[in-house]
């Protein structure tokens, strides 16, 4: 891949559709993103339980400039809101994770969860369909025995291509707590789900049992202080994950070591900054997300206003730290009342592990590139993104003058908060996910 | 706002540090009393939110109780008396630097200004409010149930709604409350309260600062966790005869609590 920072700040540009629902409801709050390992398919969950599914456009000599596009490959709904009976509970039917499976054969898999069940669907393609039935006739009728009077074997002949999903395994029950991630082992037989409390493995084949190998609940939950807010494994090594904590720690964990991974190989904690400290110091270092590097050398987390990249030889501190939003430093208080200090957003690495991607407010997203230090502020909005047009690097003042295009502190709007992204494992692309709408940019060139 | 009728004009240059950081103290307290008593409410509060809302809670009143060791500390009568002593103002003990460290020296200079002789009995009065806050909290060893019992020891805080008299400065700076919807008796004591207000206060006298903050009012102290000018610094010093009189008013309004309120 070419170097990053030659196309900043003008890399990116919206394809000619923009993906989006026409009516804006609750149900369609995009909640999940998640390329699969290609890059090939994307997928995103919302609130209402549904699954869509975009591919990308093979290359075409006949309109080369539609390369790269994603199209609606397959939609279904994979949760459905239960009612738990013994809690008098609704269970939310609303999508926390999507994670694909490395592909095996021709079908897709994925696992999807929501706050109580882990799902996993097939993916795949029908283009040809059985025709010349002796019992059924070609409406599907059950033909009258006796009106037999010859055998044919049926033929396969082509039709239109259809995309069916279908559950393959449903993991339930396993989990008091809400799901908050899942991940699959590099062992592609296992994968973990993690809620407040615990982490619970699984094999991919077994949806009857699964084992609990990290449980941080306390026996008197009075003295509950701390939850788990993330996990993930790692990228190669199938016995070492790490998990996240609301107190801005993280440990790894080596499954080797013991059966129940309640003590940790390694703690990553960086001590309070003295000078910083306030009521909120504790809320907003909670760790909304933890992701491994592609390398799996090193670990990024995000809290409410920073992203950190840790070296995992070195828990005495992250190797950088990265200020995404610091103008809301002071504005804490008030955030901490409209609840905004409690949004979890996410953060993902690009494909060579040198530039990061988070959300901000006002659909703003941050890029970080590691190697340049250089950092940008886009903004994912219809009005800015014309097709083909390049997106303008967005800037918020804190103080004084207000340069024209620059937008103040105060006229932020919270409600426009982009939580989810992705990023395209080998090239330059990304999905940005802005409440219902789905934002997809590349760079230009092509 | 709190004290600004009691700083000491020698320290008027400061006190904008100390008002700001009780203001947030006060709002902190208020919202996340809010907060709790919604996610109460729901038939499964999100468990991050209910942990992080509760930790900071705890931290609130650590907080506060620190500060009014800290007051403890330089004042020396502990028990209320009509006519207190004036002892030296010395420099306050050792204790854990407020919050806003940032503004620490500050903080520790309205506290300074505060230690006038009318604060003791009132801070010594806060203290008692807190030991029983405390009680309260230890003594709520309700049963778990599902994911709301991490917040079940403060449950039994809306038993006991502690209010803080109006009356007092640095009382009414902490002002608990924790009230019971809906409960009759409550709205009786405010009444009986307010009555007292309207009677007896001299005008000059800003006690009722702040109680009834919008959510936007509240952003105006928020950017100012350093050295920021306070809204409107008084500096009036109480007369001591008004000190004792808010002495025994106050302990009045204990008793009345006390009697209302038993403790369970």
């Amino acid at each position: 891949m070419k170097c990053f920072s030659r196309y900043l700040p003008y890399i990116f540009r919206p394809p000619s559709s923009l993906l989006s629902s026409s009516c804006h409801t609750e149900a369609d709050i995009i909640s999940t993103v998640e390329f699969n390992s290609t890059g090939e398919l994307l997928a995103t969950g919302d609130k209402g339980g549904r699954v869509v599914v975009f591919q990308r456009e093979q290359e075409s000599k006949n309109q080369p400039h539609r390369r790269g596009e994603y199209n609606v490959y397959s939609t279904f709904q994979s949760h459905e809101p239960e009612f738990d009976y013994l809690k008098s509970l609704e269970i939310e039917e609303k999508i926390n994770k999507i994670r694909w499976l490395p592909q095996q054969n021709a079908a897709y898999f994925l696992l999807s969860t929501n706050d109580k069940t882990v799902k996993l669907w097939k993916i795949s393609e029908r283009d040809k369909r059985p025709e010349g039935y002796n019992l059924k006739d070609e409406e599907g009728r059950i033909r009258d025995p006796t009106t037999i009077t010859s055998l044919r074997v049926p033929v396969l002949r082509p039709m239109d291509l259809m995309v069916e999903a279908t559950p393959r395994r449903i993991f339930s029950n396993a989990h008091t707590y809400h799901i908050n991630s899942i991940s699959v082992n590099s062992d592609y037989e296992t994968y973990i789900s993690t809620d407040d409390l615990r982490i619970n493995l699984w094999n991919l084949e077994i949806t009857n049992r699964s084992f609990n190998i990290v449980d941080i609940k306390p026996a008197n939950m009075e003295e509950l202080t701390e939850v788990i807010t993330a996990a993930e494994f790692h990228p190669n090594q199938c016995n070492t994950f790490v998990y996240s904590s609301s107190k801005g720690s993280i440990r790894l964990c080596d499954m080797r070591t013991s059966a129940l991974c309640d003590n940790h190989s390694k703690l990553f904690e960086e001590p309070e900054d003295p000078s910083n400290r306030s009521f909120f110091s504790e809320i907003i270092s909670s760790i909304s997300d933890v992701k491994f590097s592609h390398s799996g050398r090193y670990l990024m987390t995000r809290d409410y206003l920073t992203v950190k990249v840790w070296d995992i030889n070195m828990e005495s501190k992250p190797l950088e730290t990265y200020q995404v939003h610091d103008y809301l430093r002071s504005k804490l208080c008030s955030l901490y009342e409209n609840d905004c200090i409690f949004d979890k957003f996410e953060c993902v690495w690009n494909g060579t592990d040198s530039v990061l991607m988070t959300g901000s407010y006002n659909n703003f997203f941050r890029m970080f590139d590691r190697n340049t230090k250089r950092d940008v502020t886009l903004e994912a909005s219809r009005e800015n993104s014309k097709p083909r047009a390049i997106l303008k690097p967005r800037k918020v003042c804190v103080g004084g003058k207000r340069r024209k295009d620059e937008i103040s502190v105060d006229s932020l709007d919270f409600s426009k908060k982009i939580l989810h992204t992705a990023w395209h494992p080998n090239e330059n692309i990304i999905a940005v996910a802005a409440t219902n709408n789905l934002y997809i940019f590349q760079d230009k060139v092509n | 706002m709190v004290a600004k009728g009691q700083k000491r004009k020698l320290h008027g240059e400061d006190e904008g540090g100390g008002s700001a950081w009780e203001s947030q103290l006060q709002s902190v307290l208020d919202i996340s009393m809010d907060k709790f008593h919604r996610d109460q409410a729901l038939v499964e509060p999100c468990l991050l939110r209910s942990v992080l809302i509760n930790n900071t809670l705890r931290q609130v009143q650590s907080e506060v109780r620190a500060q009014v060791e800290s007051l403890s500390a330089v004042n020396i009568p502990t028990k209320l008396k009509p006519e207190p002593d004036f002892p030296q103002l010395s420099p306050p003990a050792e204790h854990n630097a407020p919050l806003f460290s940032a503004n620490a020296e500050n903080t520790e200079d309205e506290f300074m200004a505060w230690t006038s002789e009318e604060d003791f009995s009132l801070s010594s009065a806060i203290s008692a409010i807190l030991k029983d806050l405390d009680t309260v909290i230890d003594a709520g060893q309700g049963p778990c149930a599902s994911q709301r019992a991490p917040l079940s020891s403060l449950e039994n805080l809306t038993q006991y709604p502690l209010r803080t008299e109006r009356t007092s400065d640095i009382a009414s700076s902490i002002k608990t409350e924790v009230m019971s919807p809906g409960c009759p008796q409550d709205g009786a004591l405010d009444k009986f309260l307010l009555d007292i207000d309207a009677s007896v206060f001299e005008p000059e006298v800003n006690l009722l600062q702040g109680f009834s903050v919008t959510a936007d009012d509240l952003v105006k102290y928020l950017p100012s966790l350093s050295k920021s000018p306070s809204a409107s610094s008084s500096s009036s010093l109480v007369s001591h005869s008004q000190a004792t009189w808010e002495i025994q008013e106050l302990e009045h309004v204990m008793d009345i609590l006390m009697r209302t309120y038993p403790q369970s």
